[in-house]
């Protein structure tokens, strides 16, 4: 890299680092905010370690451990890939700074490759974490050659590249079709939805390759079967072969191929990267418009229209907080068509479960799909420098929020309803039984909404470079989404295990009183938190 | 030969609004060239063409005799863009951000230290570059971004709506800055709708309407005498 391009990185990443606003912050309440932040990201960093090392350790009692290099090398490949499909438009295209950085002396293609590492440095921490636990856990376990702890190192931050790269070409082939469209935002949503859609189908494919009829015999084979999956996916091969047999030639393979794909790739994009960024830049004007009768609205309902606008507004935005909608639906259609028992009897794996005892999951298992991204621990931030419009409104700060909640509730509830219906029906719940879901699951969605506004209020982050930042990796979004998802995990668990000598209509009782609790807790904690702001 | 030549510069969308259509205008090595038209006229457009940002299909401008399409690089290096709202990296400091650009332009550190110290000194920011951009003003942010655009002494000065958000102090000294950059053999291209200050300052003007240059010449032949704002009006009505 020339050392141009170096510059450009660097750049780029100091333009977004906290340590430079610690470093230079006057304001000692943002200097605050940087502190907690990292501590609080630490925090997860190391529950993420400790999940990955208990894993692997399971892995190592189980006695397949063999598996560890190929499954890290798959794991990494899938998450690197799904990951950047998220997050890879908001990056590449359609960016703020856009403007300065193509009027400097740059081609398109080194600042589109710069863009694209400055999004690998920020993924790759993570990436490492996975890496290095399963490498540590694997060392303990096979006592290897010293050897291989430099090469997997070396290896775990190449081997996320190519799925990276692959796409963020998939981004820019949406970016281009959608470019020639004047609904841009919603075609761009479209394909990448189904992009996402067809990536996680592919993930559960290739996990039912994996699992066989019984848990018994998956133990027994998991090792050849990854091996089978890595033998489709050549890198993952090299991956595990320059581990477990320390195979230069596989090592020299992953450098290179990833580093044809990259480049053949950042050429591709830089081709038409300044024609893309031209039209997705252009904004449509009929000029038709004339004046009518306007009509007038309640507060609220303006509030939330705005927030519906907004919502549809940004590309990003609306694959990240309205993917779980679609799945959710999804999940209630498929099924209806294939049967509950049928659906749970594959995923089950012949463990000694019911359909009674599975039935207070359901409003958690479309939970897990929902809630997981709340829009209201995203919009705040998302105000950005527009901030000053809703700040100088004459209505009380909390009317604001309570307008940006009622948005949630009604993206979340209607989807959540429908989900649950269908289940319910599929799984013959008795109708208290289906109602009892229903307000648990509309429970779930308040909670899911007054948790993500703390959240987002009490991370209130304005000045953001790129919404990427605010929607996939701020401070609100991951304080919001990691307790919540554990939680949830850990309660579907709970839910089974407790279904297997409680009535199941009791235990949905019991998690509505609860998370209702929760959820007054947390909307009394946004009152709270807004009227300090 | 003309610093910047623009030659049947069309730009279309693809729900069939024209942009420009066919734009064509020169600017010389010390002239200073007023843009203006109304609102949505095709003034940024016809800018953000010349500065390589924006992508066309018809037509072709020359940045010194390289063209934008071709030799886009070649054309960068030369020029300076200062945006209507430069968006600019909030969380970097001041100094940060020059010497990023600096960089980019491959400056010694002698001459980059002469020439923020020089004109940070003019528009009195140099004690606040140590702080984040993100902390500044608009005309802080407005003062750094020219300062930037200042530092590799390009043969072509291209600005969009520059006096936006500037204090008249700083104002004068930009004004001031043009005037120099244009005895040394600079060659400005801006935009305005300060009617008064195009008028003043600029050698040359051009009126664009609905994506078409409907005036242009110097700035005498066009006023022929009377305000340039009575000229304005005059033509954009005609137009």
């Amino acid at each position: 890299m020339k050392d141009k391009n170096t510059t450009l990185l660097k750049t780029l990443l100091r333009s977004t680092s906290q340590w430079n606003i610690y470093k230079y912050s006057k304001d000692k309440k943002k200097r605050g905010r940087v502190v907690g932040n990292a501590i609080g990201f630490g925090i997860l960093h190391l529950l993420l370690i400790c999940f990955c090392v208990a894993t692997t350790i399971g892995y190592g009692r189980m006695g397949v451990i063999d598996a560890a290099p190929i499954l890290c090398a798959l794991v990494l490949s899938l998450l690197s890939f799904i990951f950047t499909l998220f997050k890879t438009n908001g990056y590449l295209f359609n960016f703020k700074e856009y403007d300065m950085l193509m009027s400097l002396p740059y081609q398109p293609k080194e600042i589109a490759a710069a863009k694209f590492l400055y999004m690998y440095c920020h993924s790759l921490p993570m990436y490492a974490e996975i890496s290095f636990s399963i490498m540590v856990v694997y060392g303990v376990y096979k006592q290897p050659s010293f050897i291989i702890y430099p090469i997997w190192i070396l290896l775990s931050v190449i081997v996320p590249v190519i799925p990276m790269v692959v796409a963020a070409f998939l981004g820019f082939i949406i970016a281009k079709i959608s470019s020639g469209f004047r609904k841009k935002n919603i075609i761009q949503t479209v394909l990448l939805f189904v992009l996402v859609i067809g990536a996680f189908a592919l993930q559960i494919m290739s996990q039912n390759m994996i699992n066989p009829e019984n848990v018994d015999i998956l133990l027994e084979n998991i090792v050849e079967k990854t091996q089978q999956i890595g033998d489709m996916y050549m890198p993952a091969k090299w991956f595990s072969n320059a581990i477990v047999s320390i195979r230069i030639l596989d090592i020299i393979l992953l450098f290179s191929v990833t580093i044809s794909v990259f480049e053949f790739v950042m050429l591709m994009v830089g081709a038409s990267y300044r024609k893309i960024n031209s039209a997705l830049q252009a904004h449509a004007t009929s000029k038709k418009y004339e004046m009518t009768s306007l009509k007038k609205n309640s507060i609220y309902r303006a509030i939330v229209f705005k927030e519906y606008k907004r919502f549809l507004g940004s590309s990003i935005y609306m694959v990240n907080a309205g993917l779980g909608e679609i799945l959710s639906i999804i999940l209630g259609i498929v099924t209806l068509i294939f049967g509950f028992d049928n659906i749970m009897s594959t995923i089950m794996k012949g463990a000694p479960v019911t359909t009674n005892m599975l039935y207070p999951a359901i409003p958690l298992i479309v939970y897990f799909l929902i809630g997981m991204v709340a829009t209201t621990a995203i919009s705040p931030s998302l105000e950005g420098k527009n901030y000053w419009i809703v700040q100088s409104l004459p209505i009380e700060k909390k009317v604001l929020y309570q307008g940006k909640m009622l948005f949630n509730m009604c993206l979340t509830v209607p989807p959540t309803i429908f989900a649950i219906l269908c289940i319910g029906i599929s799984a013959h719940a008795s109708v208290l039984s289906i109602i009892l879901f229903i307000i648990l699951g509309i429970v779930l969605c308040a909670f899911s909404t007054t948790w993500g506004c703390v959240c987002g209020v009490k991370h209130l982050r304005l000045d953001w470079e790129n919404e990427i930042e605010i929607v996939k990796q701020s401070a609100a979004v991951t304080i919001y989404l990691l307790p919540n998802m554990f939680v949830t995990m850990g309660l579907v668990f709970l839910t089974v295990f407790l279904g297997t000598f409680m009535n199941a209509n009791l235990i949905v009782a019991v998690l509505t009183v609860i998370y209702l609790f929760l959820s007054i807790l947390s909307y009394c904690k946004v009152l709270s938190l807004v009227k300090k702001n | 030969m003309s610093v910047l030549e623009i030659r049947d510069y069309t730009k279309s969308y693809g729900d069939g609004k024209i942009a420009a259509d066919h734009v064509s205008l020169s600017v010389e090595a010390g002239d200073i060239f007023g843009f203006i038209g109304h609102n949505g006229a095709g003034k940024s457009t016809t800018i953000r063409a010349i500065v390589g940002v924006l992508d066309f299909s018809e037509g072709e401008i020359y940045i010194d005799g390289h063209s934008v399409k071709d030799e886009a690089v070649a054309c960068k290096k030369m020029t300076a863009y200062i945006p209507d709202n430069p968006d600019i990296y909030d969380n970097l400091t001041g100094i940060q951000y020059l010497n990023f650009i600096a960089d980019v332009f491959g400056i010694s550190e002698k001459e980059r230290e002469e020439r923020i110290k020089k004109y940070a000194d003019m528009f009195e920011i140099t004690k606040d570059l140590g702080d984040l951009i993100g902390s500044y003003s608009h005309g802080m942010k407005q003062k750094v971004a020219i300062i930037s655009a200042l530092i590799h002494a390009p043969k072509l000065l291209v600005l969009d709506e520059p006096f936006v958000g500037l204090d008249p102090k700083a104002t004068f000294t930009l004004k001031e800055i043009m005037h120099e950059l244009c005895a040394n053999g600079t060659a400005v291209f801006f935009s305005t709708h300060v009617l008064d200050v195009a008028e003043k300052l600029c050698n040359k003007i051009a009126i664009i309407k609905k994506g078409k240059i409907i005036a242009s010449g110097t700035t005498e032949e066009l006023t022929n005498g009377n305000s340039l704002e009575s000229v304005f009006m005059e033509v954009v009505n005609e137009g």
